[in-house]
């Protein structure tokens, strides 16, 4: 379960404090899908950064199945993103010089999956996303913008993390496509038990999530 | 294709390295043969004594052996240069009297030698030279006796110690005469047999009579006499030392002068090439480096969304460095090993046309006190082959004809710094890579979504 309670962030530019992150506590359930809406500029990206400890907070704490992540140094944040976090982008962000199946071995890699049922658990969620066989070994560039976003979602639930976080993960696929993409995400959030968060601003796609929160300011509120 | 383009920049930056590596290896090489063979000797003279023309006393055998005694000497060469009439001897002078010896002859007239006449009609005759030797084989080394070192083409030397009324006569000097192995002829009345036949390069050289010292001594009642003294010295870093030390003793008798300086003037050219070569050297290694680094910053700019994602991933700073670290050295490999073939095999012809250049612009000039003051003979002299020198400095001659022949090789050392050099390039280039990754923040992929 992840809790997230009184998180701040404030940038210091030369034009002044920002206050991208004002405050926010929410809970969200393991298996559970939580949409996060917000126009640009509301701090999401922020938001999802400190979820993601690809950032600290100045303040807040961010509690992930008991375990207290706002205070983690770098290194102790990058191991535990390698393990109990997973990532799915809008521009999908595969390794291009890789095939699907070693972009997902990679993040294998690096979350210490045991070495020798590496490949099996590769096959197995690419198999899951539909992508195993011929199409596992192509690299990015030679499938569709759908097929990367699978490969990207396979990647992401490889390492059985607690949580996904994906950042406008319809932005670059078809209005049929991007409805796949987003099932695709339900399912592997219950099948595999994490709690996924999805930033977007499409209602379409925030309307398949259990709940919906907006961030506006820095500020985040339930939606009804 | 980028990376090919790295590959070649860098394959030419290292090829030029190479190049200057090993011409600047060929180039120290010659120097130290140089320096080795050339700059270690003192010429020994007594006080006074102008070549041929003579002047001066005699030094004497004991005062020369004493030299040995001095510390950092190996080896001291007696000689004594004696100059025979046509009364004196069968022989004949090979040398033609020419215009300088119409000019500057005095020898007088004789059936016997080379003769000429001036404009007033005076007739003389070219000397026949003797010398006697305490070493057959150096016996011409260190000019005054003509330069070059005598290489038997027939027959037999003769020991150092020989007492035997026996020669060994120049190429010339047979030619002139008919001579050959077995034949005789006469000097100061006596027979003397000669036993081989040598040739030096040289046309002055050859046209010399040498005899054991001893023997020349008591056929010209000179006994224990000495004209010239050639000492080796065991380092050519030891030459000033060792010329105080002989003037110290025996200054007052003695002219004493070495090849050291005139040998470091003679090598100036090479000494410049290895300069250029050397800041050559390091310009392109720093220029394969900059390459390098120019490039992998490059890269990794350009891939910053990547190793952003990587650090999301979960992959640590040293994970991603170690990847970049792997491309450049890849790249400086591939370049190394390219430009390690075109660097080998354009050195030979980059150090040929760099001592060529430099050869053209700083001529080398006559050194170690030549056969001046010889009374005519020919139309003023003419080396072996190569520049003519002025006053008549045959060893400079023989030195300056073999600085341009540079012999350049691939040796462990050449391999061993072009290594060290290409894992400076990897260290330089894979630095400025891992310094940008550390600074990219994986936040910054999200961002730029």
């Amino acid at each position: 379960m992840l809790k997230v309670d009184n998180l701040n962030k404030t940038f210091h530019t030369a034009a002044g404090d920002v206050h991208a992150v004002r405050n926010v506590s929410f809970n969200a359930d393991n298996g559970e899908m939580v949409a996060i809406i917000g126009a640009s500029g509301s701090g999401k990206s922020t938001l999802l950064a400190l979820l993601g400890l690809l950032d600290a907070p100045d303040k807040g704490s961010i509690d992930l199945d008991g375990v207290e992540l706002a205070n983690l140094d770098s290194g102790g944040r990058t191991k535990y993103r390698s393990s109990q976090v997973g990532f799915v982008f809008q521009q999908f962000n595969l390794i291009p010089n890789l095939s699907a199946r070693e972009n997902v071995l990679l993040a294998l890699e690096y979350s210490h999956w045991p070495k020798a049922d590496r490949a099996r658990r590769a096959d197995e969620m690419l198999a899951l996303v539909g992508l195993d066989g011929e199409k596992s070994r192509r690299r990015p560039a030679r499938l569709s913008g759908g097929e990367q976003q699978r490969v990207a979602i396979a990647r992401a639930f490889a390492a059985q993390p607690q949580l996904i976080l994906a950042d406008e993960p319809t932005g670059s696929l078809d209005k049929s496509t991007g409805q796949k993409i987003v099932a695709l995400l339900r399912s592997a959030a219950s099948t595999q038990g994490a709690t996924v968060l999805v930033v977007t601003h499409d209602e379409k796609v925030a309307s398949q999530a259990d709940r919906r929160l907006e961030i506006d300011d820095g500020v985040l509120a339930e939606i009804a | 294709m980028r990376s090919v383009g790295v590959v070649v920049i860098l394959a030419v930056a290292i090829a030029l390295s190479i190049s200057m590596l090993i011409a600047r290896d060929a180039v120290t090489t010659k120097i130290n043969s140089v320096r080795a063979s050339t700059g270690n000797t003192i010429t020994v003279s007594p006080k006074g004594f102008y070549g041929y023309s003579g002047g001066g006393t005699p030094l004497t055998t004991a005062e020369v052996n004493d030299l040995l005694d001095l510390k950092n000497v190996t080896s001291v060469q007696e000689s004594l240069s004696e100059e025979l009439q046509s009364s004196q001897t069968s022989l004949k002078s090979p040398t033609p009297s020419g215009t300088l010896g119409g000019r500057f002859g005095n020898f007088g007239g004789g059936s016997g030698g080379s003769t000429g006449s001036d404009s007033s009609g005076t007739t003389f005759t070219i000397p026949v030279r003797i010398i006697g030797t305490n070493s057959p084989g150096n016996a011409l080394v260190g000019g005054a006796n003509g330069g070059g070192t005598e290489k038997l083409t027939s027959g037999t030397s003769f020991s150092p110690t020989s007492k035997s009324n026996v020669a060994i006569v120049g190429a010339t000097m047979a030619s002139k005469n008919k001579l050959k192995v077995g034949s005789t002829f006469t000097a100061y009345g006596k027979t003397v047999t000669v036993i081989g036949i040598y040739n030096s390069g040289s046309t002055f050289a050859d046209s010399d009579v040498l005899m054991p010292l001893t023997s020349l001594q008591t056929l010209a009642s000179a006994s224990g006499q000495v004209t010239s003294a050639t000492v080796v010295v065991n380092n050519v870093n030891n030459v000033t030392s060792v010329t105080k030390a002989i003037n110290a003793k025996i200054g007052s008798k003695a002219d004493v002068t070495s090849t050291e300086a005139t040998t470091e003037a003679a090598l100036a050219p090479l000494n410049s090439v290895k300069t250029i070569s050397t800041y050559t050297l390091f310009g392109a290694v720093i220029g394969a480096a900059i390459i390098l680094l120019l490039s992998m910053l490059m890269i990794v700019r350009e891939r910053r969304r990547e190793v952003g994602v990587l650090k999301a991933l979960g992959a640590p700073n040293r994970s991603i460095i170690g990847q970049f670290i792997a491309e450049s050295t890849t790249f400086t490999v591939l370049g190394a090993v390219v430009g390690f073939i075109i660097g080998a095999a354009l050195s030979s012809p980059i150090a040929s046309a760099l001592v060529s250049s430099e050869g053209s612009t700083t001529p080398a000039s006559g050194f170690v006190r030549g056969a001046g003051g010889f009374g005519g003979g020919g139309n003023g002299f003419t080396p072996p082959s190569g520049t003519r020198l002025p006053g008549g400095g045959l060893h400079a001659t023989s030195v300056s004809n073999t600085l341009t022949t540079l012999h350049t090789s691939v040796g462990w050392s050449t391999l061993t710094y072009a290594f060290v050099f290409a894992v400076i390039i990897a260290a330089l280039g894979s630095t400025v890579a891992a310094a940008t990754i550390v600074r990219i923040r994986p936040a910054e992929v999200l961002r730029s979504e």
